[in-house]
């Protein structure tokens, strides 16, 4: 191993810093899935009774399905049984109606991952929904995204105040018998982001989630549903954290994305649930099914993901362009160190006339990480002029990882142009020998090549996300650098 | 009774009249791979390396080995259009050898050319140290179905340091309907060997089935080019695996020219040692109905191999075209150097082209890309040609042409060469493409 080779591994191996514990009276359901614990828990949140049949029904259709093994991933089995689907800090009274209510001890937990909930202290214009473990426990700038007409609430509160608006398009992009997951998350999911742009509306202001796993022994399962009405905009961003814990925790979502004639929706996430140790004990199974789909023409969606986090990562966040002219788009820097795994890419389902997609993917690997770039680019017959381009590249830090790369592609229309461009390397000794000969240290020289590796995904992040992103790039190669 | 099960009805009657008899291992791996068979059926859709070719077809309708060349007069002067003057012809025709119309004169005492049935007969030593060690019957089930079914093919053994001055062609010829012509090959150039195979399947206009599997052992230091001619009838169904070891600093060069066949489905697998090269290259041309898979799988085994490989396809009508190639780079297989290149050209609204480029790597000292681009024609080129007083028709294939002839371009067998470039000449009138412009 050449020094340099150190000085990545050095890069690469530093500490989760999101990892402690906040102690709250919470309220959790025991271990267990049947009926009565979906009727329970859809009780517990008060909802129409369409959704306990909804509920029901893609519980019935979950259990006849098999988890998916295709995916170059090494999971040991998981015991569905054994984990508790309901967990969320005890309220007071009838939940929190400002701020002022929510307790201390959680907006102390957000103000130590970096997420002040406080409205006054917040500098950018972000509104935030943070969702720890099974429900949202506050949403900040309600006031003024309700004076622009947007609705940006949790998912629970939008079934008590808006059941119609959520009933025609929930499960709508991704039914509850799509896939083994996203069946498991129509049957229990307790909470998620609602977000509704109607027409001609620009949102003012940036929206976030942040997700939290706080307590043991439970899953994770949130449902994000954002609907762009005809002419809008909006930028979404998500944001993912969880404890340092021995036991593999599971997180299954299911993100739906509806973009209307000339609407955009441009989604971001970092994605940084804890991927557990350095001996690959512990850290959080990340199964999640992200679909948008432009319905209307000239529609635009973005997808920017940084997944630095989970021991497991199984996404593929999905594009279906059915809208004339309607564009799609998925940029992704997945790391993975250590034991972490990853299968993630991406699928263009080209409908529409005219229609375009491009795919970044940037995968790297170190430790003894498998990174797996899967993706799709799908053009029907009637997609006339249809465009993509793909480029997924990988960089390989230390000789016992993996890249992998599985592309899928289908072409049914002579005019369509597809392209597809991949290239494995490594960090090459001349580049470093360049950095340092011009005075940089090995690990600046690492992290300045594997930020330029990045750039491209980097660039389509907003701001404060960017920063974040390369500041996480930074610490998850700590100590790995060759 | 189902398609399958009449398979089996039929191997147990035809079973006697398959070579090798009297060798019990051979009848050994034959009922191994029989009951390896049994069990699956052909390979289905669901089978992710098949998800693209639906070979259903195949195991409806009941295709039967014969057990002769068949009476049927072979149109020398069709025949002469396939077949290479100056090389040492074997001959086998629906699925049997056919020693009247082979030619092995001036063959060197060293080298060993024979028929299947016949090297089993002389050399079943030397082919029991061979036979299904480049393949296992696991690949799939259609290298089991071989196993089991093989009624002849072609053996070849090149001892150390013999270069064979002509090369050797083998011509698979089918005549008769609802024939199954079930081959196989072993191809074993020794140490610094060198040689040139070319195998053809050709056939008239009736439904039938080509199995064949060829295995080819590249010794130390040893060179192989293998062409393939893939000139089947339009009605008939063609499978063909190619499976390949090889050893240190070995070449091993593949050309594969699918131009024939209602459906086929073409295996490609090598595996590399020390150094060692391949070299993959391809052409398919689908028109009306046809499907053509290509299938590749390239496994650097050890360090410092290389691996190059460029697939073509030119789609039109209702035509179907299917890439999937994998480079795998194990874990100390350092230093590799791989690229995997699929151009596909879609000439009609009703064609369809569908590809699946993989990379599985666990080394980091590598060097590994591949690119995949399916299009049309390009605007600006059609506009050039337009400009300098060239009909539309005319620039289309004329580009369509050059697109196809890099792939014939790269065949350095003069003779293969000028009969390849004649078989592309073929398909586009004179009028667009002049042969005396090359």
């Amino acid at each position: 191993m050449s020094s340099s080779t150190k000085e990545i591994e050095n890069l690469i191996n530093q500490d989760y810093k999101q990892g402690f514990v906040t102690e709250l009276e919470v309220e959790t359901f025991p271990p267990g899935l049947d009926e009565e614990v979906i009727a329970k828990l859809s009780k517990i949140k008060n909802e129409p009774s369409f959704m306990l049949e909804y509920r029901l029904k893609a519980f019935r259709h979950w259990q006849t399905m098999k988890e998916p093994d295709w995916a170059q991933l090494n999971i040991e089995a998981i015991d569905y049984q054994s984990i508790s689907y309901y967990s969320a800090p005890k309220k007071k009274g009838d939940g929190p109606q400002s701020l002022d209510e929510v307790d201390p001890e959680l907006l102390e937990t957000y103000k130590k991952l970096g997420i002040p909930l406080d409205e006054q202290e917040r500098l950018a214009g972000v509104a935030v929904d943070a969702v720890f473990d099974s429900v949202s426990v506050a949403t900040t700038f309600k006031g003024k995204l309700k004076d622009a007409g947007v609705i940006f609430c949790p998912i629970s509160e939008a079934l008590q105040e808006y059941p119609e608006l959520v009933k025609k398009y929930l499960g709508t992009v991704v039914t509850e018998t799509d896939n083994f997951f996203a069946s498991l998350n129509a049957a229990v999911f307790t909470d998620g982001s609602f977000v509704y742009i109607p027409k001609g509306v620009r949102c003012p202001m940036e929206l976030s989630t942040y997700f939290r796993i706080n307590a043991a022994n439970t899953g994770q399962f949130e449902r994000t549903l954002i609907i762009a009405d005809a002419g809008s905009h909006v930028s979404y961003l998500e944001g993912c954290t969880a404890p340092m814990r021995d036991e593999n925790q599971l997180h299954a979502a299911v993100v739906e994305l509806v973009i209307m004639d000339d609407a955009e929706i441009k989604y971001s996430t970092v994605q940084n649930w804890y991927p557990g140790d350095e001996n690959g004990v512990g850290g959080i199974y990340n199964f999640v099914t992200k679909r948008a789909e432009c319905r209307g023409h000239n529609a635009k969606v973005s997808w920017t993901q940084v997944e630095t986090g989970s021991a497991i990562t199984w996404k593929y966040p999905s594009c279906v362009l059915l809208g004339d002219n309607s564009t799609g788009e998925f940029y992704s820097v997945a790391l993975t160190n250590n034991y972490q795994q990853a299968d993630t890419g991406t699928k263009m389902i080209h409908i529409g006339k005219n229609t375009s997609s491009t795919i970044i993917s940037k995968g790297i690997s170190a430790g003894k990480a498998q990174n797996t770039y899967r993706g799709l680019v799908k053009v029907g017959k009637g997609a006339e002029n249809a465009r993509n381009f793909t480029q997924c590249d990988s960089l390989l830090v230390g000789d016992k990882c993996g890249a992998h790369t599985f592309p899928y592609i289908e072409v049914k229309q002579p005019s369509a142009q597809v392209e597809h461009e991949a290239t494995t390397s490594k960090i090459s000794e001349d580049q470093l020998f360049f950095c340092q000969q011009r005075g940089l240290s090995a690990e600046d020289a690492v992290s300045m090549i594997v930020n330029g590796f990045c750039k491209e995904v980097f660039k389509e992040l907003p701001m404060e996300f960017a920063v974040e992103a390369q500041a996480l790039l930074g610490i998850s190669l700590e100590g790995s650098v060759g | 009774m189902s398609g399958l099960q009449n398979y089996k009805v039929d191997y147990q009657q035809i079973l006697p009249d398959l070579p090798g008899q009297s060798l019990a291992w051979l009848q050994q791996i034959r009922s191994d791979a029989f009951s390896a068979f049994s069990d699956t059926g052909f390979p289905s859709l669901r089978e992710e390396e098949w998800r693209y070719t639906n070979i259903s077809a195949i195991e409806k309708k009941l295709f039967s080995p014969s057990t002769n060349v068949g009476s049927n007069e072979i149109d020398q002067a069709w025949l002469d259009d396939f077949c290479l003057k100056d090389a040492y012809t074997l001959v086998i025709i629906n699925g049997r050898f056919s020693k009247a119309h082979s030619s092995l004169k001036g063959l060197p005492e060293t080298v060993t050319i024979l028929s299947m049935g016949d090297a089993l007969q002389q050399k079943p030593e030397l082919v029991e140290k061979y036979l299904s060690k480049a393949v296992a019957n696991e690949e799939h089930s259609f290298v089991a179905f071989n196993s089991a079914w093989f009624s002849d093919g072609l053996f070849v053994h090149l001892p150390a340091q013999q270069v064979l001055d002509k090369p050797v062609q083998l011509i698979h010829l089918v005549t008769k309907a609802d024939c199954l012509a079930v081959s196989r090959n072993i191809l074993i150039v020794e140490d610094r060997a060198q040689a040139e195979v070319i195998e053809t399947f050709v056939g008239d206009s009736n439904a039938y089935l080509t199995a064949s599997v060829t295995e080819i052992f590249v010794e130390n230091n040893a060179d192989l080019t293998l062409y393939k001619m893939q000139n089947e009838g339009d009605k008939a169904y063609h499978f063909g695996g190619t499976y390949v070891k090889q050893a240190k600093h070995s070449r091993f060069k593949h050309h594969n020219f699918a131009f024939g066949s209602l459906l086929a489905r073409n295996d490609v697998h090598t595996d590399l040692d020390v150094a060692s090269e391949c070299n993959l290259n391809g052409l398919y041309i689908g028109v009306k109905r046809q499907h053509i898979d290509n299938h590749t799988r390239i496994k650097h085994i050890q360090p410092h191999a290389i691996s190059k490989e460029m697939y073509k396809g030119i789609l039109n009508q209702r035509a179907k075209g299917v890439f999937q190639g994998l480079v795998f780079v194990a874990e100390n297989a350092q230093k590799t150097d791989s690229a995997m290149n699929n151009r596909n050209l879609l000439l009609s609204n009703d064609a369809e082209a569908d590809a699946k480029p993989q990379l599985e790597i666990y080394a980091d000292d590598v060097k590994c890309a591949h690119g995949v681009t399916v299009g049309q024609l390009d605007e600006k080129s059609i506009f050039y040609l337009k400009s300098r007083a060239i009909d539309e028709e005319t620039a289309r294939n004329m580009l369509t042409f050059a697109f196809a002839n890099e792939m014939v371009g790269k065949v350095d067998n003069k003779e293969l060469h000028t009969m390849l470039l004649a078989q592309l000449l073929q398909r586009f009138s004179q009028k667009s493409v002049d042969e005396k412009w090359l």
